[in-house]
């Protein structure tokens, strides 16, 4: 079976601070670079993480983490966990600064479980995000990242073999990665994870006034019932509050399906079928939404699960859509199905008889790109609720 | 299989499509601010209004092509390509200076004229020589 070749660019730097000599004197193996606290003054620190493919921070009492703006903020973190401390300790001088910081894309060394627990509870972090190392020492911890970085990057990702298929290839590929390297399962599989984190920066700075506009004066003690179409490992799960939303996810992939459910346990996952019908009953939503899902299907799919999202949404509720409307020509090989945003939305119009409003446009440029390539479109449904 | 999720459009197709995206999010910016009241929050009005305004682009160009032939002498000695010729070539700036409803209305005239010119062109004694020609062909297909 063909695979897709990982990349291997990755360029891990330590952050060791105090601990520079014993990081440096314990043999990590391949390209990395290890940085002692005085290169990580401000004026420096932008030329130290210049090569950086991910940011270990082995020594967290001494980092600048409010210098990690802009552009570094691009870079993925891991944060060691000091030993000997408990949650609340840890909280109280690195809540702000640094915990309530982390994305999807970051993530949390720990050789504590218990404490591991409660950090996750506290802010809402997700199982994937957590890097297990036996030995907490920044030395060794620094070894078992390494490997475990190592590890990621040389797993391949079955392609399927002749023609693209969408269910078949999203399928396999969820399923080779979602357990062992779940940052490399979402956004672009041949990318670091550098790539990928500045990728979900851009896309979220776009749909989280959407998900605050779409949930809207809705009374806080009344959950917010959201649907992800592909949910894969659940990525924009984080961007809601537990406290306030019901959300759900279905994607193809039995592993994505898993992995995510191990990820976010206080909300629901669900396998999709081949056939496309979302397995729920009538108007049970208030937001139905997709990320780059639509653009990797053909044009049949993209109308069922159109048609499917129209019919779970409660009339009111919202529809969006941030998926790639601008692309080349579709030849058998290629993973993705051009389609205009004007053929979008005349398939939109069709799938749901024309009875959703627009709402709000945006374009979006990513920035590895020299063009517009993606966009959201958000719609609400028309229509009178059945129950009140 | 690509090896390459992140796909390198071809320059001419990413163009247009690139093109329509910014377009439509300008023309919902401008609805959105009231400048076009009748496709306010309509994605029908929205998507439509791009289409006909495609067709009446490429009615001129097609308008000003026969014209520029060799076929131009004889095309204009007829009453009906005269008549088109002075509604979408002789008054270019007409349409920019007319209220939202009736640019509507002028732009779905101009999508019945290029129809039925397309018609009359492919059924014609010069039939067979136009549809020899892509572009032809290729306005056919999207507006027949």
């Amino acid at each position: 079976m063909e695979s897709i070749p990982t990349d291997r660019p990755e360029h891990p730097v330590f952050y060791a601070g105090r601990f520079s000599e014993e990081v440096s004197g314990a043999g990590l193996p391949g390209d990395h670079t290890v940085l002692s606290d005085w290169e990580v003054l401000p004026a420096q620190l932008a030329s130290a993480l210049e090569p950086a493919s991910i940011l270990v921070v082995l020594d967290m009492f001494s980092f600048p983490f409010e210098s990690l703006a802009g552009d570094l903020a691009d870079v993925p973190l891991i944060l060691l966990l000091p030993t000997g401390l408990d949650a609340n300790f840890l909280a109280t001088v690195f809540g702000t600064a640094a915990f309530s910081r982390l994305g999807y894309f970051d993530r949390v060394a720990a050789a504590d479980d218990d404490l591991w627990d409660e950090l996750r509870r506290r802010y809402d972090l997700a199982q994937g995000q957590l890097v297990e190392v036996e030995d907490g020492r920044p030395e060794h911890a620094a070894l078992e990242i390494r490997a475990a970085l190592e590890a990621e990057s040389m797993l391949y990702a079955p392609l399927g073999e002749g023609a693209y298929e969408a269910n078949t290839y999203w399928s396999e590929r969820g399923d080779a990665l979602a357990g062992r390297a779940p940052h490399r399962a979402i956004c672009s599989v041949n990318h670091g994870p550098k790539f990928n984190k500045a990728i979900h920066r851009v896309q979220e700075k776009a749909l989280s006034p959407q998900f605050a506009a779409a949930r809207g004066t809705q009374a806080e003690e009344v959950p917010f019932d959201v649907l992800e179409i592909g949910a894969g490992v659940g990525r924009w799960a984080a961007s809601f509050e537990p406290a306030k939303t019901r959300f759900t996810g279905v994607d193809i992939s039995e592993g994505m399906v898993e992995a995510a459910r191990k990820n976010f346990p206080q909300y629901r996952f669900d396998m999709l079928g081949e056939d496309s019908v979302l397995p729920y009953g009538d108007e049970s939503f208030d937001l139905s939404f997709s990320v780059t899902v639509m653009h990797h299907n053909p044009t049949p799919t993209k109308r069922a699960l159109i048609s499917e999202m129209w019919r779970v949404t409660r009339p009111g509720g919202h529809l969006m859509f941030l998926e790639d409307f601008v692309s080349g020509g579709w030849s058998t090989t290629s993973t993705v199905y051009p389609m205009s945003v004007n053929e979008f939305v005349g398939l939109l119009v069709e799938a749901t008889a024309g009875q959703v409003v627009l709402e709000h446009v945006e374009s979006i440029r990513y920035q590895h790109d020299d063009f517009t390539r993606g966009g959201l479109l958000s719609v609400s449904k028309l229509g009178v609720a059945r129950t009140w | 299989m690509s090896k390459e999720d992140f796909y390198t459009p071809t320059d001419l197709d990413r163009l247009r499509m690139e093109n329509e995206l910014l377009a439509f999010e300008v023309r919902f910016l401008k609805a959105r601010s009231g400048g076009q009241p009748e496709i306010a929050g309509s994605p029908i009005s929205l998507s439509r209004m791009t289409y006909l305004e495609e067709a009446e682009t490429d009615l001129k160009l097609l308008l000003r092509r026969i014209q520029n032939s060799p076929l131009g002498p004889v095309a204009r000695t007829n009453k009906n390509f005269r008549t088109l010729n002075e509604r979408y070539l002789k008054q270019p700036d007409k349409a920019m200076g007319m209220s939202p409803a009736q640019r509507t209305v002028y732009l779905e005239g101009a999508e019945r004229d290029l129809v039925l010119l397309l018609r009359r062109l492919g059924r014609g004694p010069l039939g067979v020589v136009f549809s020899r020609r892509k572009s032809f062909r290729t306005l056919q297909e999207r507006y027949l």
